[in-house]
């Protein structure tokens, strides 16, 4: 190994760090378009720090989990996010929830207290690994980010987002987990239908991707 | 005959059906799917009789397995067939038909390997892989409330599903491995791990399968697919997801945490039959109904398969009872839907009088997914709700008692309204030409006889088939 063990140790970390702060930059958003740029820098982030893991624990599953991550999570789901926004020929702002943004993320840094707090307490002992935390707290507040927004693309980056933070877990706690590559593929395949096919049918037949247009159904 | 090849060609043949699909000439879809998803059954019910329980190769079989395959081609073969019906009466479908076929077939596929093969890892891609599979066979329709119900589904379910991969996560940690037959065959490392990665799975699994309160996607993508859709959902696919669920809990057997995690599943079943049975009797939409009886069912299948012994027995004997019943009830709600062109009980009234066939069969049907004897749905229940007695566990024999009493009550009271009752709005095909054809009244043979062969399987699991399932589920194991 070139780099010694404690320094990709730190960096690993330093990364997770990243990871977390860029989740609280998303919570923060009223606009779509940095949401949307927000969750492909964090991709991006931890697309590095499967190679960092990569290079810690010399198993190449971590290096294509990584192109994966960065490939499809980084550039192109994103950029096909991003294409969307711009049909529509001006920045779209949340409807409804842009009021609450502030005290969303006051929430968000309360879960991040008490989910670090619960993990402790229960997954630290069996884990023995400190650095799942960020992961797990990573899960929390993707779920928030889902439950409270109303902008379909705003909860797409929910989605994604809970998709780094299990692929996150699964590296860290199993590396050597068979399928990791595969359950990857899955669920960027299904996040690929979610937002080239479903989201343009939206578009195209609704003309809007904000909520109160999607909330027909009732009952 | 050695069962890998007859599991491998269970799954070859919906595969190979959905390829045959996409062959640019008019017909070759519908037949393509027809004589695959008859293959499956032919398939399935070989694996039936000649089966024993073990490992084959990638594959994994007991009872249950046994139970969920014949279930799933069954209920795929009659939805090709009712399709060749329904689907060419939509007028803007989303997709070219022969992509609804080959999506059909692909969704019959990953259903089949989700409860087939022998790798929690696999299964856990198989029913994500549903999701692919039939998300856009929820939009066909092409209508504001189909894709909005389309992106719900997807969405929820997928946010759902990824919290059950951090269960396969916790239980390749702990147990080093994912294979069915040896986490069945081995004692299983106890530890805080398991009964957190069947807590995830609950919430993952249960998403799909229409557990409360994880459920807000199931009555709209229900009500909004079309119905042979529908009844796949209904019959087959919230089924395969309790499969998996089972699956995960059954790992626990024999650990200190068995009994706190069995009572928390049951309660999230007898909560979701309960809050199911008392949504259901005041829905105004009556696939929306249908769901909610789906999502009764689930629940009350979720407790019989967590009261284990003969309550998870009644439970398997409920799951096929009630994907015939339930897909015959919408195949009969689409017939209904071609004919009034609505989806409102207010509107839809008098179906008896107009349909010669569905709202009779409607009105049957619904008395069979509400568990009214003899049809097979009620010895499920029947024998879920005596396993309760036997462990002497008064509570739950009451509250699944109330829950079948309301459930029946609520769900047989409107459709006996909707069928014959007077005063309704819609002016359906037959108001608007008198004259026309009863095909485009809603009824041909294929969109009577289909129903009706469902319908007279789900009568027979509770007279004749019970016995025979019971035996195959016992001498198999679960």
């Amino acid at each position: 190994m070139i780099l010694p063990a404690t320094l990709l140790t730190e960096v690993a970390g330093l990364l997770g760090i990243l990871v977390l702060l860029s989740a609280l930059y998303l919570q923060g958003q009223t606009f779509v378009d940095p949401t949307i740029r927000a969750i492909a820098a964090q991709s991006l982030i931890l697309a590095s720090l499967f190679v960092i893991l990569f290079l810690e624990s010399g198993d190449v599953s971590l290096l294509y989990l990584a192109a994966i991550t960065a490939g499809v999570r980084g550039v192109l789901i994103p950029s096909v996010m991003l294409y969307q926004v711009r049909h529509f020929r001006h920045s779209m702002r949340e409807s409804g929830t842009g009021q609450r943004v502030p005290s969303l993320v006051i929430v968000g840094v309360v879960m991040i207290i008490g989910g670090y707090a619960l993990f402790k307490t229960a997954l630290l002992p069996t884990l023995s690994n400190p650095a799942v935390s960020v992961p797990f707290v990573l899960v929390l507040l993707s779920f928030l980010l889902i439950v409270t927004r109303r902008n379909a693309l705003t909860q797409m980056t929910g989605f994604l987002e809970e998709e780094n933070a299990v692929l996150y877990a699964g590296a860290l706690i199993a590396p050597s987990i068979p399928l990791l590559i595969e359950f990857a593929v899955v669920l960027d395949v299904l996040g690929v239908v979610l937002v080239g096919v479903i989201l343009s049918a939206t578009r195209e037949v609704l003309r809007t991707l904000e909520a109160p247009e999607l909330e027909q159904l009732r009952g | 005959m050695d069962q890998t090849i007859l599991f491998a060609a269970l799954l070859a043949a919906p595969a190979a059906g959905s390829i045959a699909s996409l062959v640019p000439k008019d017909g070759v879809e519908v037949v393509a799917s027809v004589t695959s998803s008859a293959a499956s059954v032919l398939v399935s019910v070989c694996l039936f009789v000649l089966g024993a329980a073990g490992a084959y190769g990638p594959f994994y079989s007991d009872g249950l397995t046994k139970i969920m395959i014949i279930t799933i081609s069954s209920v795929f073969f009659t939805s090709v067939v009712y399709s060749s019906f329904y689907v060419k009466r939509i007028k803007e479908p989303l997709v070219r038909f022969r992509w609804y076929y080959a999506l059909l077939d692909l969704f019959a596929f990953t259903m089949l390997l989700a409860v087939t093969v022998n790798d929690l890892g696999f299964v856990w891609i198989a029913v994500e892989a549903t999701t692919v599979t039939s998300a856009l066979l929820v939009a066909l329709e092409r209508e504001r409330t189909s894709i909005e119900a389309a992106w719900r589904y997807t969405l929820i379910v997928s946010a759902g599903l990824v919290s059950s991969l951090l269960s396969v996560i916790f239980v390749y940690f702990s147990q080093g491995t994912l294979l069915i037959s040896s986490l069945t065959s081995e004692p299983i490392r106890a530890g805080l791990l398991m009964p957190l990665a069947v807590g995830f799975a609950l919430v993952g699994y249960g998403t799909k399968a229409g557990i409360a309160p994880m459920h807000a996607w199931l009555p709209d993508a229900h009500s909004e697919a079309p119905s042979p859709v529908s009844a796949m959902f209904s019959g087959i696919l919230l089924p395969t997801s309790i499969y998996a669920l089972v699956r995960t809990f059954d790992l626990l057997q024999g650990t200190a945490s068995f009994e706190a995690m069995r009572y928390l599943l049951i309660g999230f079943g007898v909560f979701t039959a309960v809050l199911a049975a008392v949504i259901m009797g005041h829905q105004r939409n009556y696939k929306r109904m249908l769901a909610y009886s789906s999502m009764e069912n689930m629940g009350i299948v979720l407790v019989g398969f967590s009261l284990g012994g003969i309550g998870a027995i009644g439970a398997a004997i409920q799951i096929v009872a009630h994907a015939f019943a339930k897909s015959s009830a919408f195949y009969e709600a689409g017939n209904i839907l071609v004919a009034f062109g609505s989806k409102s009980m207010a509107e839809v009234q008098g179906v008896a009088a107009r349909l010669k066939f569905s709202g009779y069969l409607f009105a049957l049907s619904c008395l069979a997914v509400t568990g009214a004897p003899p049809f097979g749905v009620f010895v499920g229940e029947f024998m879920i709700i005596s396993q309760a007695m036997s462990v002497g566990n008064v509570a739950l024999v009451l509250l699944l008692a109330a829950v079948y009493i309301y459930g029946f009550i609520g769900l047989n009271r409107q459709s006996v309204l909707m069928i014959f009752g007077q005063g309704g709005t819609a002016l359906g095909v037959s108001e608007e030409q008198p004259s026309q054809a009863q095909e485009r009244l809603g009824e041909n043979w294929v969109s009577v006889a289909v129903p009706l062969a469902n319908l007279i399987v789900a009568l027979a699991i509770g007279v004749y088939l019970s016995p025979t399932l019971f035996l195959a589920v016992q001498a198999l194991g679960h």
